[in-house]
């Protein structure tokens, strides 16, 4: 109670050593944002490569190959796959990108089967503009990821070229998998013709399963049944096909976590600084609070309490910043046309303002301590 | 009646490898509602007599006594408690908190004591009222001149009431004018609201606003006969011999 009594005490010292105060959030929120900023690259990369329980997709690549301008695989092959027990569907996908090495803005196509898609997908996507009729009706029609529109500023009706193909936008759709969000869908045909002898060639094949528990005999099954062909096949489930697409970025971002609790250390090194500087300087004024009949561990939570304000102004800032530019940008790392989303999550901003509490608590706590024990006579004999 | 009683109060402390007492074995009576001035040599143990009766440090050996609670016994939880109920502590260089503002600085000691916003509001403003600084209270203590800044440190000393007022060289710091002000403020709340007052001062003419003033000298009592010779280089000699307080310096002491 007498810490919440006294609590404007604490906010005055924020708000009115406005240099001090300015410099340490300004420095806080940088490293927050560069904090946040890796902790949506680290969800990104965990949701796109961590397998969910309901997860029945495989990915049939060719062998020994990572980039969709090599993966050729005959269109045929489908009619075998669907033929393997446990398979309820393979749909055919020629995939082109306007890049293929790892980039933040990557338009990838996905030719696809447009009625077969829709059976397929069918209550997975949600058309959040335009006409799924639109997109099914026209030859051009894509079918764009509302990450990729976002990123690109693409409505329905307006049309975009890239990869040297020419598009219609008919609808935006959103999806809760990060592949779909990031790509446009075509109609297979279309970015087949878009290739210069590409008709009967596919890139993948994404096949459903019936249970998640036959991914694996499955694809064990399909790579046997090719092993032999002139085009043998890779199968992995979608998300280790991402891991292993993606490995490169996987990586980075896995150094990435680094820089993230170098950032950390960096907050607490500036508040720890902040509080320091502070405590050193205001010993008279601890004193005076003790004569006043302040008992040691109020001043002492009086100090935490300052640290973890300006921790938490500061994370607070940083941390949303980071989540508004990553929400307002759309970023995603692609790389062999696979996306790895950068996912700001509100949470993330929750998770910031948790660590920044923690990080003012302890850089506080060893000043506020030696403060709350110092001898109010000594201190100011001493000043 | 005895208020406050020092009994062979002995305070000693160590500095690198020399062992300092500046108070050694004092006896001390004052009563309730006194107004003492202390004087002394430098190092005679004045402030740290002031700092045993204000409760912000503890003696070594000897008791103190005050309103019957042996405040040398107390835990330092219990003391800081004490100190915020009873003790007003008035500093020569004022000590005010330089990023809060008049208002803030007095209302500080209530903070630590449960009262309703709209009555903590009230005591402080009648507290600025009290010691003629009302209409200074949004300003902040670099906006106040020394005088100003000394009367908002007298109203935090005494905006929780407390029975005693300790001050040290309330005046030090302060043009003539400013001191005689302040002085009469002092006397006022010693004399209208009854409070315990005890001040050390080097300034002779400060103590002309004491009902009483004690010399120290090596951390006890100067002896009548020694008086004018320790005090010699601290003041006229003029002015020891004719004040009628000053050549009653021992009467509160014990024989």
């Amino acid at each position: 109670m007498k810490l919440l009594r006294c609590f404007p005490y604490v906010s005055k010292q924020v708000v009115r050593h406005r240099v001090r105060s300015l410099l340490t959030v300004v420095g806080i929120a940088i490293a927050m944002f560069l904090f946040t900023a890796v902790q949506a690259m680290n969800r990104g990369v965990t949701e796109a490569t961590s397998a969910k329980a309901n997860d029945t997709t495989l990915v049939v690549y060719r062998a020994d190959r990572y980039c969709p301008a090599t993966s050729r695989l005959p269109q045929d092959y489908q009619s075998r796959i669907e033929r393997v027990e446990g398979v309820t569907a393979a749909i055919p996908i020629k995939v082109v990108v306007s890049n293929c090495r790892a980039s933040l803005d990557v338009v990838t196509f996905r030719g696809v089967p447009k009625d077969d898609f829709i059976d397929e997908r069918r209550g997975e996507l949600d058309v959040v503009a335009g006409s799924l009729d639109d997109w099914k009706r026209r030859t051009d029609a894509a079918l764009v990821g509302e990450t990729l529109a976002n990123r690109r500023g693409l409505k329905p009706g307006q049309s975009f070229t890239a990869a040297g193909i020419t598009a219609y936008v008919a609808a935006v759709l959103r999806s809760d998998d990060a592949q779909d969000q990031n790509v446009a869908y075509t109609s297979l045909e279309f970015v087949q013709l878009a290739g210069r002898d590409d008709l009967g060639v596919v890139t993948q094949f994404n096949v459903k399963v019936a249970d998640a528990a036959l991914l694996e005999p499955v694809a064990k099954q399909i790579d046997a049944i090719f092993d032999a062909a002139q085009e043998p096949t890779a199968t992995f489930t979608e998300q280790a096909f991402i891991g292993r697409v993606a490995d490169d970025i996987v990586e980075l971002v896995g150094f990435a976590r680094w820089l993230g609790l170098g950032c950390l250390a960096a907050v607490l090194a500036l508040v720890a600084n902040s509080i320091v500087l502070g405590v050193q300087s205001r010993v008279s004024e601890h004193a005076v609070l003790q004569t006043l009949g302040y008992p040691g561990p109020l001043i002492a939570a009086l100090i935490v309490a300052e640290g973890v304000a300006l921790a938490l102004t500061g994370g607070l800032l940083g941390a949303a910043a980071a989540i508004a530019v990553g929400r307002y940008g759309s970023f995603a790392f692609s790389v062999e046309g696979t996306s790895i989303p950068i996912v700001a999550d509100p949470a993330l901003l929750l998770t910031g303002l948790l660590v920044c509490g923690v990080i003012g608590v302890l850089a506080g706590l060893v000043p506020a301590l030696q403060a709350s024990r110092r001898e109010i006579a000594e201190c100011f004999r001493a000043a | 009646m005895t208020f406050i009683q020092c009994r062979g109060l002995t305070r000693e402390y160590r500095k690198g490898d020399n062992l300092i007492k500046p108070l050694d074995g004092l006896d001390l009576d004052v009563p309730r509602g006194d107004l003492l001035a202390l004087m002394g040599p430098s190092g005679s143990g004045k402030t740290t007599l002031l700092n045993l009766i204000a409760g912000i440090d503890s003696p070594t050996a000897g008791t103190l006594t005050i309103d019957g609670v042996d405040i040398g016994e107390l835990s330092r939880r219990k003391l800081a408690a004490w100190r915020s109920a009873h003790v007003g502590y008035v500093f020569q260089l004022y000590n005010l908190v330089p990023v809060l503002t008049a208002y803030e600085n007095v209302e500080l000691p209530l903070l630590l004591h449960k009262l309703p916003r709209r009555q903590r509001h009230a005591r402080v403003a009648q507290a600025l009222e009290r010691v003629g600084i009302a209409d200074r209270a949004d300003h902040f203590p670099r906006q106040l001149s020394g005088g100003q800044e000394q009367r908002v440190a007298i109203a935090r000393a005494i905006v929780t009431d407390p029975d005693i007022i300790v001050a040290d060289e309330p005046t030090g710091d302060l043009d003539k004018a400013s001191a005689h002000a302040v002085m009469l403020l002092l006397q006022s709340l010693n004399s209208e609201l009854g409070k315990t007052i005890i001040m050390v001062t080097h300034d002779p003419h400060t103590t002309d606003y004491a009902k009483r003033t004690l010399h120290l000298d090596k951390g006890r009592l100067a002896e009548a006969g020694t008086l004018q010779t320790e005090t010699d280089h601290d003041r006229p000699t003029e002015q020891a011999q004719t004040s009628p307080r000053a050549a009653r310096p021992l009467e509160g002491a014990r024989p």
